[in-house]
């Protein structure tokens, strides 16, 4: 549910605090994930409760982000969507590209699935910046 | 699209922060629509027409109206 009656700053206070507390979350549960379970360790269903654990706040990512677009106004609604886009479709086209060269060239180090989400977030957080700069 | 936004603002003193708390929208989204880098909707134009107490094709310019006339 959306709360219009938000400042657009009180909206911005409270996706920033929300998108920190799923990040710091992430990087927790992956750095504390990969410590428990070694790569030889025999695949239980605790283990892979573990493994889906930093899923849980790539959700909570999902969550804040999509409340922020509802509290916050038009304008950077539109930014937000235009540099979502941008991310998401330079991530499909790096890993798609990555992907097929996989298979042609053996040598090729493996791009594992799990560097997607970062390097998604990290486009868009250098889209969303660069775009936020022109405009101030 | 073009518009006296700018103008407006400049006529009662505010800065952009205040024009923004008017309409509830961030100062970064006021500059966006006076630079002309985004159009406003619908509702957001009304609201500004209603702030400024002003017709929105006297704030607002129709570009492709101009041309074809």
């Amino acid at each position: 549910m959306s709360d219009k009656t938000l400042t657009p700053k009180a909206a911005n206070k409270r996706y920033f605090s929300r998108m920190i507390g799923a990040a710091c979350g992430y990087v927790g549960s992956v750095f504390g994930v990969s410590f428990l379970i070694d790569k030889g360790d025999p695949v239980t269903f605790v283990t892979i409760l573990a493994a889906l654990i930093p899923g849980f706040f790539v959700l909570m990512m999902l969550w804040a982000v999509w409340r922020f677009v509802n509290e916050v106004d038009e304008v950077a609604r539109h930014d937000m969507t235009q540099s979502m886009l941008v991310a998401l479709f330079s991530v499909l086209a790096i890993s798609g590209g990555w992907g097929l060269i996989e298979l042609f060239n053996t040598n090729l180090p493996r791009l594992p699935v799990f560097w997607v989400f970062p390097i998604f977030f990290l486009i868009f957080g250098v889209v969303n910046c660069s775009r936020f700069g022109r405009i101030v | 699209m073009e518009n006296r936004l700018k103008e407006l603002r400049a006529e009662r003193g505010w800065s952009q922060a205040a024009l923004g708390d008017h309409l509830n929208i961030s100062r970064q989204s006021v500059n966006a629509i006076e630079t002309g880098r985004y159009d406003p909707s619908l509702p957001l134009a009304f609201r500004i027409a209603r702030l400024f107490k002003q017709p929105i094709e006297a704030i607002f310019e129709d570009e492709d109206a101009a041309r074809d006339s």
